[in-house]
C-alpha cells in the first residue's frame, strides 16, 4: 500500500490557512469572519493529525487526537458565542457588515 | 477515599465545582433568589483562595507535579506542574475574583441573570488558575480556551446597549484568531518534538544543537506563539481589541480583564520564553524589547488624549504590559523578578482603579472625566481610594508600583540596555502627566451638577476597593516578603531549571 507523503497534507493545511486568513482580513460580513475562524482552526487540527501519524510509520500517537477532539468542542463554543453576538448586532443594526458598526473608535 | 477520577489540584477543583453549583443554587432556592448564586460564588472563590495556601507551603520546596491517577509520567501524559510563578498568577486571579464577586453583588443589582454571570466569572478565574498550573500544552490550551470563552461572554454581558455587543464581537474575533495562531504554533512544536509536555519539549530543544532546517521551524513556531500570547496580552500590533473591550465590559469584569486576563497572556509569554525557547533567547530578547517599547509608547501616547476614564485606564494597561514585557526582555533573572512583581502590583492597582471607575459610573452614570469633576469632594472616601490608586499606578515612591518599576529599570541598566531603559523611564514620567491630570480634575475641581446629584456608593462596593488600596499601601511600605517571593519565583522559572529537574523521576506522582 502506498501512502501519500506528509508534505501534501501540510500543503493542504497551508492552503486552508491561506484561505482562512484571506477571508478574515478581506470579508466584511460578520458571519464570514466566523467561518474564517472555523477554517483556520480546522487547518490547525489537520496539522496535528498529520504530525501525529507521521512521526513513526505505522503508528499513530493518540495525544494529538485527544487535543483535536477537545479543541473541536471548544471551537464549537467559540463559534456559538460569536454567532450569538453577530445575531445581537444584527438585531440592533439590521446589517451584517462589520464596517457599519460605528460605535467603536480606534 | 481514593483519588478523584479528575483532579486538577484543589483550587481549580473548587472553582469548577462552584461554577457548576452556582446555577443550581440559584435555581433551587427561589426564596433566597440572587443571594444564593452570589453566596455560592463568593464562598467558592474564598475556599479556593484558602486551598492555595497549603499548596504554596508544599511548592516552596520545589515544583509539584500532578499526573492523573494510575499513570506514569511520560511525554504523552497530560499533567499539572505547580511552581511559585503559577501560585503567583493563581493568587492574583483569585484575589481579584473575590474582589470582583463581592463588588458585583451591589454593582449589578438592577440586572438579572446572576447565575450565568457568577458561573462565568468562576470559570474565567478557574481558567486563569489552570493556565498558571498546567505543564503541558493540552491542559494549557483547554484552560486557555475556557478563560477566553468565558471572557467573550462577560465582555458582552450588558447586551441591552450597543457598545458591549460591538466590543464583544471585535474581541471575540480577534482573540479567537490569536488563539488559533497559538494552536498552530503548538502544532508545529508537536511536529518538531512529538510531545506536548513543556519539560520534554524543552529537553528536546536543548538536546538538538538546532540543525539549520529545524531552527527555522522553531522560529516560525515561536513567532506564531508570540502572536497568540501577544493578542491576549495586548502587545502593540495586536492591542486594538483592548481599548474597546475594557470600557464596554461591566466594571468588575474590566478589573478582571486588566488585572488577570492580560496578565495570563504575559504569563504565557514568560513561561514559554523561559522554559521552551530559552536556547533561542538571542532571537526573542531583541524582538520583545522592541515590542515592549512600541507597546508602552502607544499606550501612553494614546492615553494622553482620552476623555473617557475607563478608556484611559485601558490604554494605561497597554503601557503597563509594555513594562512587564520589558522586564522579561532584559533577559536576566532580576528583570523577570521585576516583571512578576509588576504583574502583582499592576493587578492590584489597576483592579482598584477599574472598580473605582465602576463606582463613579454607578453613582453618576457617566465615565467622562470632565463630568466627574469634583467627585472627591462629593464622596471623600471613594475619592481618597481613587487618589491612592492613581498615585500608586503613577509610581509614587512608597506605593507598590514604584518598587516593581524600580526593579525593572535596575535590571535594564544591569543588562546594559541603556537606551531602552532611558525610553522606559521617559515613558514612566510621561504617564504621570495623565494620571496627575485625572487626579486634578477629580479631586481639585468644583463639583458639576451630575456629581452633586450622585447617589451614595454602598459598602459592599467600597469594601473590596478598600482592601485592594490597603494592599497597595502595604506592599509599597513593606515590599520585602513580596519581592522575595517574586525573586524566588523568577529564580525557579529562569532556564526552566525546575521543570527539567523534575523530569527524570517525573516529580511526585499522586
Amino acid at each position: 500500500m502506498t501512502t501519500m507523503p506528509v508534505q501534501y497534507y501540510l500543503l493542504g493545511a497551508f492552503a486552508l490557512i491561506t484561505i482562512g486568513f484571506y477571508c478574515l482580513i478581506t470579508r466584511r460580513n460578520m458571519i464570514r469572519l466566523v467561518i474564517a475562524i472555523d477554517i483556520l482552526s480546522n487547518a490547525a487540527h489537520l496539522m496535528f493529525i498529520v504530525f501525529s501519524s507521521s512521526a513513526k510509520p505505522g503508528f499513530t500517537q493518540p495525544l494529538a487526537h485527544a487535543l483535536v477532539i477537545i479543541s473541536m468542542a471548544m471551537d464549537g463554543c467559540v463559534v456559538a458565542v460569536a454567532l450569538a453576538l453577530v445575531m445581537l448586532a444584527y438585531r440592533r443594526y439590521g446589517t451584517r457588515d462589520v464596517r457599519q458598526l460605528r460605535k467603536l473608535r480606534w | 477515599m481514593g483519588p478523584l477520577p479528575i483532579d486538577f489540584s484543589p483550587p481549580i477543583n473548587i472553582l469548577l465545582l462552584g461554577a457548576l453549583a452556582t446555577p443550581i443554587a440559584r435555581a433551587l432556592s427561589s426564596r433566597l433568589g440572587k443571594a444564593a448564586a452570589q453566596g455560592c460564588a463568593i464562598v467558592a472563590l474564598i475556599l479556593s483562595g484558602a486551598s492555595l495556601y497549603p499548596l504554596y507551603q508544599a511548592v516552596r520546596a520545589g515544583p509539584l507535579s500532578l499526573v492523573p491517577a494510575d499513570c506514569e509520567p511520560s511525554p504523552l501524559a497530560a499533567c499539572l506542574s505547580i511552581d511559585l510563578m503559577g501560585i503567583l498568577v493563581a493568587s492574583v486571579a483569585i484575589l481579584l475574583g473575590i474582589a470582583a464577586a463581592v463588588y458585583s453583588t451591589r454593582y449589578r443589582e438592577s440586572e438579572g441573570s446572576d447565575a450565568e454571570y457568577y458561573a462565568l466569572l468562576l470559570l474565567m478565574v478557574a481558567g486563569m488558575v489552570g493556565v498558571g498550573f498546567s505543564a503541558d500544552f493540552l491542559t494549557f490550551f483547554v484552560f486557555w480556551e475556557i478563560m477566553s470563552v468565558a471572557s467573550y461572554v462577560l465582555v458582552a454581558f450588558e447586551s441591552e446597549s450597543a457598545e458591549p455587543i460591538e466590543a464583544g464581537l471585535k474581541y471575540a474575533i480577534m482573540s479567537a484568531a490569536g488563539n488559533i495562531s497559538l494552536l498552530l504554533g503548538i502544532a508545529l512544536l508537536y511536529g518538531l518534538t512529538g510531545t506536548l509536555n513543556f519539560a520534554y519539549i524543552a529537553q528536546a530543544f536543548k538536546a538538538e544543537a538546532a540543525t539549520a532546517a529545524q531552527d527555522i521551524w522553531q522560529l516560525v513556531a515561536l513567532a506564531l506563539i508570540l502572536v497568540g500570547f501577544g493578542t491576549k496580552a495586548a502587545i502593540v500590533p495586536f492591542h486594538t481589541w483592548l481599548p474597546d473591550a475594557h470600557p464596554a465590559a461591566p466594571s468588575p469584569i474590566s478589573a478582571m480583564l486588566s488585572g488577570g486576563l492580560i496578565k495570563a497572556g504575559a504569563y504565557g509569554l514568560i513561561r514559554i520564553c523561559t522554559v521552551i525557547f530559552f536556547p533561542l533567547s538571542r532571537v526573542w530578547q531583541p524582538a520583545l524589547l522592541l515590542l515592549a517599547l512600541l507597546t508602552m509608547f502607544t499606550g501612553n501616547l494614546l492615553a494622553l488624549m482620552q476623555d473617557d476614564l475607563k478608556r484611559l485606564l485601558a490604554f494605561s494597561s497597554i503601557a503597563q504590559i509594555g513594562y512587564i514585557v520589558f522586564g522579561l526582555a532584559t533577559g536576566t533573572s532580576d528583570g523577570l523578578t521585576g516583571s512578576l512583581f509588576h504583574i502583582l502590583n499592576h493587578a492590584l492597582a489597576k483592579g482598584l482603579l477599574f472598580l473605582c471607575a465602576g463606582a463613579f459610573l454607578y453613582a453618576t452614570g457617566t465615565r467622562r472625566i470632565r463630568d466627574l469633576c469634583g467627585m472627591a469632594k462629593q464622596m471623600p472616601v471613594l475619592g481618597t481610594i481613587f487618589t491612592l490608586g492613581m498615585l500608586a499606578i503613577a509610581g509614587l515612591p512608597g506605593l507598590n508600583v514604584f518598587m516593581s518599576e524600580m526593579w525593572i529599570i535596575r535590571a535594564g541598566i544591569e543588562a546594559e540596555q541603556f537606551l531602552p531603559t532611558m525610553l522606559l523611564i521617559f515613558n514612566v514620567l510621561l504617564s504621570v502627566v495623565y494620571y496627575l491630570r485625572t487626579i486634578q480634575v477629580i479631586v481639585v475641581g468644583r463639583p458639576t451638577t451630575t456629581v452633586a446629584e450622585a447617589r451614595p456608593v454602598p459598602a459592599a462596593m467600597l469594601a473590596p476597593m478598600a482592601v485592594l488600596a490597603g494592599l497597595c499601601l502595604v506592599i509599597g511600605l513593606y515590599p520585602d516578603p513580596f519581592i522575595r517571593f517574586a525573586s524566588q519565583a523568577a529564580a525557579t522559572t529562569w532556564h526552566g531549571s525546575a521543570y527539567l529537574a523534575a523530569l527524570p523521576t517525573g516529580g511526585m506522582a499522586r
